[in-house]
């Protein structure tokens, strides 16, 4: 029974299974087109040759482009912030009796899962229900989130540094603090430091959806011009949003590739 | 071994190293600064106005109303017929997020080949026509563009044509995931061992036969493992595209939010935490089988 549910002709079974259970879950007699739907559709991608260009436009677009940047900026900001000291907790380096370390491990490690489960758009919701429509509510979003998923990969990265070096300033009398300070972090920062902006690059796209509840930025301009069947403004738009993505995404391979060799 | 050994002696933020990377954390600093000071001093964000008491009192107010208090009916998450009701949406939740992963992964297995480098213009490139080595910068191209547009874009905009259900979610997500897929298979195929494909190639196989047997081995187990893991991303976001009308519980959270239903939400989020590590969970084992 083991050897038949760990075997690789199982595993086809499976995605076969799922492709099959997924496809026939989808009401396909039902209507899944609107009436007209084609016809908007048609509409929509003719205006792809037609981009708004007007200057006036433009600058709404640029405006837009920089609040993305400036919350998606600042709620990384504050992720590390929160994600630093609760992956350093985590992965227990800094206590070297075992007894002390696996409770606090345990419970780090459950909470960052729990920040990182919930998506930023919920995270979203909730905030400004609770504390209003501030770009506040963006960037707190942002930070728990993606405070967890940092945290728990610091936490990896500062588990997986060798243990060569570290037994050296142990055995010149460090501390494990020293240890820490000297040793284990300087190793760790490339590593910590490149997948930080690659959070980054997903931070941008982040915040672009939680214009949906009426945080500003390019997501909520694409939002009021299709709401306003302005096609034309909605490409105008989408250039820029995937430009900007291009630009910080160029970046932060360039960075991480000189950082990580 | 060694590697942290190098690492330690010349640290990152001196050396050569710091020329691009240091820059870069420069210029990440000062974007910093400018955009808490946009924030802070002309968006009007209000930090210190977070931890007023009104703020608190709203913050503690909602969490009650998630967890029943003052609610005229019993909590939803208390009636098992509401856990059945959600149940259903959960079901088809899950279902978005696998018809999602197969749209992407098909998508992906059709147009990868092409824009992996040493494929399109490299040594194993099967023919040099400029057609074929223009094919990389346009499906590369359509990648950036397919994953540049997040997935609530996407169904904002398909939901334009097609009628709400799972469809145009998984489409969505689809989309979005095929760029990201595409991409990284790509990258796969460019860093894979090119050795047997080439001796194949000596041997006088064809290009068909060269990808059976040189390429799609070496690259199948990773493509699986990618797969798995944009699985565990797509479960988180269904609840995103979900929120614009694609169906499964976002659509449903959105109503009870907007209903101030708010043990509905309470239970709705019970559901999609247990779909999250349902599917984690899922993922680990198969990710074990098909090492």
């Amino acid at each position: 029974m083991r050897r038949l549910i760990e075997s690789r002709g199982f595993l086809t079974v499976l995605l076969v299974a799922a492709l099959v259970w997924s496809v026939s879950s989808v009401d396909w007699g039902g209507p899944l087109v609107h009436t007209g739907g084609f016809a908007a559709l048609l509409q929509f991608l003719r205006a792809i040759l037609s981009p708004e260009v007007s200057p006036s436009f433009v600058i709404v677009a640029l405006g837009a482009s920089w609040e993305t940047i400036a919350y998606a900026v600042a709620g990384i900001t504050l992720a590390v912030a929160l994600g630093f000291p609760l992956g350093v907790v985590a992965s227990g380096v800094l206590v070297r009796s075992a007894r002390a370390r696996w409770p606090a491990m345990l419970g780090t490690r459950f909470l960052l899962a729990f920040l990182r489960s919930i998506h930023e758009l919920v995270w979203a919701w909730l905030f400004v229900v609770a504390i209003g429509l501030s770009p506040m509510a963006a960037i707190f979003a942002l930070a728990i989130p993606y405070g967890g998923i940092l945290g728990r990969i610091y936490a990896d990265i500062l588990n997986d540094v060798p243990a060569q070096p570290l037994q050296a300033l142990r055995a010149s009398g460090g501390s494990e603090w020293k240890v820490f300070l000297y040793g284990r972090l300087p190793i760790a920062l490339p590593d910590m430091l490149s997948y930080t902006f690659y959070r980054f690059e997903c931070a941008i796209r982040a915040v672009i959806i939680m214009s949906f509840v009426g945080i500003g930025g390019l997501g909520y301009q694409i939002l009021l011009s299709l709401n306003d069947l302005l096609y034309n403004e909605v490409w105008t738009l989408l250039f820029f949003l995937v430009a900007l993505i291009a630009v910080v995404d160029i970046w932060s391979n360039a960075v991480r590739r000189r950082l990580v060799s | 071994m060694n590697k942290g050994i190098v690492l330690a002696a010349e640290s990152p933020i001196r050396g050569r190293r710091f020329g691009f990377a240091g820059g870069s954390l420069v210029a990440f600093v000062v974007l910093a600064i400018a955009s808490w000071g946009f924030i802070l001093l002309v968006d009007g964000g209000d930090l210190l106005g977070l931890f007023s008491g009104e703020t608190w009192n709203r913050a503690t107010d909602f969490i009650g109303q998630l967890a029943g208090r003052g609610s005229r009916s019993e909590p939803a998450f208390l009636q098992p017929g509401e856990w059945a009701r959600t149940g259903r949406l959960a079901y088809e939740t899950l279902a978005m997020s696998v018809l999602a992963i197969v749209f992407a992964g098909i998508g992906a297995l059709l147009t990868f080949l092409p824009a992996a480098r040493n494929l399109a213009t490299g040594e194993l490139a099967p023919s040099r026509s400029p057609v074929w080595r223009s094919l990389f910068f346009v499906v590369r191209g359509a990648y950036m563009f397919l994953r540049g547009i997040p997935e609530l874009i996407w169904a904002m905009i398909i939901l334009f044509f097609l009628s709400p259900g799972i469809l145009p979610g998984a489409l969505a997500l689809g989309l979005h995931n095929l760029g990201i897929l595409g991409k990284l298979s790509a990258e796969v195929v460019e860093d894979m061992d090119p050795r047997p494909a080439r001796a194949l190639r000596v041997a006088g196989a064809g290009s068909f036969q060269m990808l059976a047997y040189g390429i799609m081995p070496q690259v199948l187990p990773k493509f699986l493992t990618y797969l798995l893991y944009r699985w565990e991303m797509v479960i988180r976001t269904t609840i995103v595209v979900g929120f614009v009308g694609a169906g499964g519980l976002g659509r449903e959270f959105r109503l009870a939010m907007s209903w101030f239903h708010y043990t509905d939400v309470a239970l709705l989020l019970m559901w999609y935490l247990l779909l999250v590590v349902a599917v984690d969970m899922l993922c680990a084992y198969l990710r074990r089988i098909s090492r």
